[in-house]
């Protein structure tokens, strides 16, 4: 029971992290359009890449601070939203973050082709005792 | 729009604002109320009716705390760099335990045994102890915040130099640390018996016994006994936490040597150390008496002076000798 929930919490914990850095870079994607805050969050959820309220608005902040995002008010169906989109300095860095996610991903999907882990969650070992 | 929705919203949104950054507030809340509305609206599309208190309730209660949204918002915020916590950390463990309380053991000790009631001084010691550790940890807490926001510590981390990290300790330096914290403690306590009993201290009284008055060589010696037990319970205390600086230990012990053969030539020198006066005993049982421990103190002051002179021209050898050799780490990399 209390080994479950650690490694419970501890998954937890390690898909924070890995979702950290690739909701940047969704994000960022995204955004080479415009839109404004649960817009982007639909679309991303329609992507299959859900994300929390209280994760995305202040994400955009600070990527805003950072000079990756412009943002501007503006009233649409009569109300007034904040619209984000990708600032010249985002249009110039998304394309090697992007690069560095492709480097990236090609090395893990190589590490887990190596090891017989690409198309399965399970590991040889445990393949073989189910065996 | 129902009132139960307008108000619900707008309390939560208050509790959300209270905890932002006020420059930041009116915007952060005008597009969170946004979002909330949308999201409203989106949940009355799907359901095909108003949100009542209930489903609004846990819409608001799905985004969470008004503390925790506001969190998300504010910088990170940090009151010692992380990189000084291994610092900060020592300082605390070197003033709370290595200087704190050998001081309040030679300040509490005597009177503790010696009190009708050592419970009261041991919790006086206490309290004591409690009051000054939390004083202090807020100085050292308050100094360290210093450093951090006006980061003194920027530079570090391009100037360290591999060459002067410290050696790895090995079982023989735990063995000499221990050593040298033992022979701390025991300085310690030694100074704090020999404050306590010649303290303002002219003679000793028993009752219906008798009287043994000290000769006044004893009051010109206090301090500096006092000072030389003391100088050699630190130079143990920092060999405890300093292994490596034998260099200095040799050049204090020396010192503390010369000056400890000076007292006790001294005290040779004075002759008659005690003088017994007592009503019970006879003249001659008195002169029997007074001899000795005139004899045994004089054998007692020589036997100190040559354990002096020995250990004196043991750590004046090892100054001859030089630096202490390499570690083996860095002879072999060269």
């Amino acid at each position: 029971m209390h080994t479950n929930a650690a490694s419970s919490e501890i998954f937890d914990n390690l898909r924070l992290e890995l979702r950290r850095g690739c909701l940047v870079v969704a994000v960022l994607a995204e955004l080479d359009m415009e839109h404004y805050g649960y817009a982007l969050r639909k679309a991303l959820d329609d992507h299959g890449l859900a994300i929390e309220e209280n994760t995305l608005y202040p994400l955009l902040r600070r990527l805003e601070s950072q000079g990756l995002l412009a943002s501007q008010w503006r009233e649409e169906e009569k109300r007034n939203k904040r619209f984000y989109r990708l600032s010249p300095l985002g249009e110039k860095v998304l394309p090697d973050l992007l690069e560095e996610w492709r480097q990236m991903n090609a090395a893990l999907a190589r590490i887990l082709g190596e090891r017989g882990l690409a198309g399965s969650p399970v590991l040889p070992s445990q393949r073989k005792e189910e065996e | 729009m129902p009132a139960h929705r307008t108000d619900l919203i707008e309390r939560y949104l208050h509790a959300v604002k209270f905890w932002l950054p006020k420059a930041q507030q009116e915007d952060i809340i005008a597009e969170l109320a946004e979002d909330l509305r949308s999201q409203v609206e989106d949940r009355e599309a799907a359901l095909g009716h108003e949100l009542n208190e209930d489903e609004l309730v846990a819409v608001l209660q799905k985004r969470g705390d008004p503390l925790e949204v506001a969190s998300g918002y504010l910088p990170d915020q940090r009151l010692i760099n992380p990189a000084l916590l291994p610092v900060y950390k020592l300082v605390l463990k070197i003033v709370l335990l290595w200087v704190y309380v050998p001081l309040f053991a030679f300040i509490f000790l005597g009177p503790a045994f010696t009190s009708a009631r050592p419970a009261a001084v041991l919790l006086v010691c206490c309290s004591e102890y409690w009051r000054a550790a939390f004083a202090t940890v807020g100085m050292v807490t308050i100094v360290f915040a210093l450093l951090d926001r006006y980061q003194l510590s920027h530079g570090r981390a391009d100037d360290w130099n591999p060459r002067k990290l410290p050696r790895v300790p090995g079982a023989q330096d735990t063995g000499a640390r221990w050593k040298h914290l033992a022979g701390s403690i025991f300085g310690i306590a030694a100074a704090a018996c020999w404050v306590y009993l010649l303290w303002h201290r002219t003679e000793f009284s028993f009752p219906d016994g008798p009287r043994f008055v000290l000769a006044p060589v004893w009051g010109e010696i206090f301090w500096p006994i006092t000072g030389l037990t003391l100088a050699g319970a630190l130079i143990d205390l920092l060999s405890s936490l300093r292994p490596r600086w034998t260099r200095v230990r040799s050049y204090v012990r020396v010192g503390i040597d010369i000056c400890g053969l000076g007292l006790a030539a001294l005290l040779l020198k004075a002759g008659n150390l005690v003088d017994i006066a007592a009503g019970t005993l006879s003249v001659a049982d008195r002169a029997k008496a007074t001899t000795w421990i005139h004899v045994t103190s004089e054998w007692t002051l020589i036997i100190l002076a040559v354990a002096v002179i020995g250990d004196g021209i043991q750590e004046t050898r090892r100054l001859l000798r030089g630096k202490p050799a390499e570690p083996a780490a860095i002879s072999t990399a060269a």
